[in-house]
């Protein structure tokens, strides 16, 4: 029999499973605990496998709705509104997997990406060319970084965000040049404002459909001149310079950090040794070298849930699929959290830490973590009411009640469902301490 | 008007007698109820209001030097007709989306401070901000008004934003300000509610971010027994116009906050910009325009200060897609009653651009920030700027 599990096992183990996996789904906690830190490391990291979970989500088929509608008509009206319903479809759709996934790695890394590159329906317009280039950050998440930053050069949701279909010869507009370097490959400082001139004309002749996504090259508009692109003279089009740029040092420090800071901590710094494991650009050798890292006993790196990431962590917990929640209330619910899927507040993403963490915010959190227990699966506290707080934390993966919390929760043995709700609330389970 | 004895005994009732015997050890509710009654913001308190644009404004195109023959050889696809300006000097005109503004400035109540960045300004609008949020050039984490709020007893009612997501510039490195939502901010009721404040608590073991997950579900039962009631539940107007519209309220409810602050986006206009920002101007004059109404025609009529800022201004020349890429310095607006409106600063030259064909910068937005602080706020400019003593007084 092993030894009961260390504190520093529990913290671990729940960093693991809430970071990477998005929470563990009932009885996992306590089963990754008896199995001890190296099986839980690898278990996170599974992805690739057949996911019966994933397969039980209805593939979801959006049609190419075309141009904007002329006019103000009863097709423009229907238009509009395919539109608006689409975009339901869409986020419910992907919330379903992240909460349904047996192995929710890629969706989790999927995610992650999401708010690297972030592009928002509030500019596209169109839910089939945002589902584009979703399922273009899942096809590379925990592939090569350089493939994946090829991709997204010539993403049609991300062209038209950043405003590539009006980037000319005559008079480029920088918007994607600018963003690509600063927020998505290199980092701000890591370039001078003659590189972003330089990049917007590599970027020229790319023609984005906006109603699918698709990006056309029209090699007479676009600037086949030689350019200086940080201290190379080349001659470039979008995926040669998107090469060019990954290929630069500061790209690995630049993903590597970020990584770092959304994955592991807002406070301390990556170690430098970490850039070794994505030399090649490899983004699941990071992953995995983030999560072997002897970071995850470190007190001083807590992280703030964000509302995507708390939510889906209850769903998973209570075995609930969104899509069974009200779609509309669902995501009034999340944007009134500042965070909806499909749109981040601008092209820098989501913010972080406590700024998620407001009184207005918790109000919704509440009223989401009502709706979600009144319809989930509460048999992990069919437990004798002495054993019913512990048997709590190692449900939902929290490493240890303070005294505040277990003291609460102490109180609320009567109502299970009360009891579930508060936990949900609590400081522990909002942030992964 | 507000009755606040009413709002304090609807309160009261609301809360019933079993959730104010779960509260009663934790807050004290008479006191929190009570807070715009009993403890209400002193008269002649100065308030300040922030209102951030998101985006990069275009200062250009906002306040429009309009003789200047750069102006329009420079970006002859965007620049305003004359149709299209409200002038207020012979060489500087509002942007005629602007008519309330405008007049205000005719009432001597705005301040405009030209030519406002930082040195070597950064052309990234997260850079910036943050700059701006923080009002450091070396990467504080902690916001500006954060620090003010570090230097107070703590207080939820210190500093207030609209929205959910605190601002960068409201997060101090022990205290952070408070939200309050458009859409409403009520007490917590139903399952499990009764319990809520407990978990409010702070303990010994939490870790910082766990000790402000706490905060803010106390805070929440604080603004909520507070505000909840001066919110109205169905806004309407714009979206600024409805952050605006419901700190007037809550301004002239004496409500004991010494900072707002609301926001509104998409001032990144790299294409159709004339459209664009024409529209936003006017959602921020007309947003202004009734905010001051109902402040000068209250009790807080010579209390309260505006300031709006964005991240930087924008290129000088247009782009081919009638928009403009990000720029450097821009104007600053302060309102207010007790505002000395005016012309401060210099007017940057069009024909002397940085390398990049940016504006210069003439003033310096911590100045604006150390007016403010020592003006408004009464605290000493060193203390929550590093490094800064410089002052511009608009009052």
């Amino acid at each position: 029999m092993r030894p009961t599990p260390s504190y520093e096992q529990r913290l671990a183990t729940a960093r693991l499973l809430h970071r990477f996996n998005f929470g563990p789904t009932p009885g996992q906690y306590a089963d990754l605990l008896a199995r001890g830190l190296e099986t839980t490391q690898s278990a996170v990291l599974e992805h690739g496998l057949v996911d019966p979970g994933l397969d039980s989500v209805a593939p979801l088929v959006l049609a190419n709705l075309g141009p904007f509608p002329e006019g103000n008509t009863a097709a423009s009206t229907a238009f509009w509104n395919t539109i608006e319903s689409d975009s339901t479809k869409l986020v419910m759709w992907w919330l379903d997997r992240m909460a349904v996934s047996r192995y929710p790695l890629t969706e989790r890394m999927t995610w992650f990406w999401h708010g690297h590159w972030a592009t928002s329906i509030s500019g596209v317009s169109y839910p089939l060319t945002m589902q584009k280039q979703n399922n273009t950050l899942r096809t590379h998440a925990l592939a090569n970084f350089a493939d994946m930053a090829k991709a997204m050069v010539v993403d049609g949701a991300l062209n038209v965000w950043l405003n590539n279909n009006e980037n000319y010869i005559q008079s480029p507009n920088e918007n994607l040049a600018r963003e690509f370097m600063e927020l998505m490959t290199l980092g701000v400082n890591k370039f001078t404002q003659h590189d972003v001139t330089a990049a917007a004309r590599a970027l020229t002749g790319y023609s984005t459909n906006q109603s699918n996504g698709a990006v056309t090259f029209i090699p007479k508009q676009h600037f086949s001149t030689p350019l200086v692109i940080l201290g190379t003279k080349s001659k470039l089009n979008a995926e040669s310079f998107a090469s060019l740029v990954v290929s630069k040092d500061e790209n690995a420090r630049f993903i590597t950090d970020r990584l770092w800071f959304r994955f592991v901590s807002g406070t301390t710094v990556a170690p430098a040794s970490l850039g070794g494991s994505f030399a090649s650009r490899d983004i699941s050798s990071l992953v995995s070298a983030l999560v072997h890292s002897p970071a995850w006993t470190n007190s001083a790196n807590a992280l703030v849930k964000s509302p995507v990431e708390w939510f889906i962590g209850a769903c998973r917990a209570l075995k609930m699929r969104p899509s069974t929640l009200d779609a509309g209330d669902t995501q009034w619910v999340l944007s009134q959290m500042g965070q909806l899927p499909f749109n981040p507040p601008n092209v820098g993403g989501w913010t972080y830490g406590q700024a998620w963490l407001s009184g207005v915010s918790f109000q919704y959190r509440f009223e989401l973590a009502q709706s979600l227990v009144a319809k989930g699966d509460l048999a992990p506290l069919s437990v004798p009411k002495s054993k019913m707080v512990q048997a709590c934390a190692d449900w939902l993966g929290v490493p240890d009640w303070s005294r505040r919390t277990a003291s609460t929760l102490a109180a609320a043995t009567g109502s299970p469902s009360e009891l579930a709700i508060l936990a949900l609330l609590s400081p522990e389970y909002a942030v992964s301490a | 008007m507000i009755n606040c004895e009413f709002d304090r005994r609807k309160f009261l009732q609301w809360t019933g007698a079993g959730l104010f015997a779960a509260m009663s050890t934790e807050l004290s509710f008479e006191s929190l109820a009570s807070a715009a009654s009993d403890s209400p913001l002193p008269a002649n308190t100065p308030i300040l209001v922030l209102v951030t644009l998101y985006g990069g404004n275009d200062g250009l195109n906002t306040v429009v030097p309009f003789t200047d023959p750069v102006y329009e050889s420079a970006r002859s696809n965007i620049a305003l007709s004359s149709s299209q300006l409200l002038p207020f000097t012979d060489s500087l005109a509002f942007n005629s989306s602007m008519p309330s503004i405008s007049a205000l400035y005719g009432q001597n109540q705005v301040a405009i401070v030209q030519g406002v960045s930082y040195p070597n300004p950064s052309l990234s609008h997260f850079s910036s901000m943050a700059i701006w949020q923080s009002a450091s050039l070396t990467g504080l984490s902690s916001g500006w008004i954060g620090r003010w709020l570090d230097t107070q007893p703590h207080n939820a009612f210190n500093a207030i934003g609209v929205g959910s997501v605190l601002p960068p510039a409201f997060v101090g490195e022990k205290s952070v300000a408070s939200m309050v939502d458009v859409s409403g901010i009520q007490l917590p009721w139903g399952p499990a509610a009764s319990l809520l404040p407990r978990l409010g608590h702070s303990s010994s073991s939490d870790v910082a971010l766990e000790a402000a997950a706490a905060t803010s579900i106390t805070d929440l039962f604080s603004t909520a027994s507070l505000l909840g009631p001066l919110v109205p539940t169905s806004p309407t107007g714009s979206t600024l116009g409805q952050q605006l519209s419901l700190l007037s309220t809550l301004i002239n409810a004496n409500v004991p906050t010494r900072v707002w602050e609301v926001n509104l986006s998409s001032f990144d206009t790299h294409t159709g910009e004339q459209l664009d920002q024409n529209a936003l101007l006017a959602e921020v004059d007309a947003a202004i325009g009734a905010f001051m109404t109902s402040i000068n025609t209250g009790t807080r009529a010579n209390d309260v200060t505006v300031m709006i800022y964005s991240e930087f201004g924008r290129r000088v020349g247009s782009n081919a897609s009638d928009g403009t890429d990000h720029g450097t310095s821009a104007p600053v607006l302060l309102i207010g009653n007790q505002v000395k409106g005016g012309l401060y600063g210099e007017q940057p030259p069009l024909d002397a651009l940085d390398v990049n064909g940016n504006l210069q910068v003439t003033t310096d937005f911590r100045a604006v920030y150390g007016g403010l602080l020592h003006d408004v706020l009464a605290a000493p400019v060193s203390d929550i700027i590093p490094s800064w003593n410089t002052a511009l007084s608009v009052h």
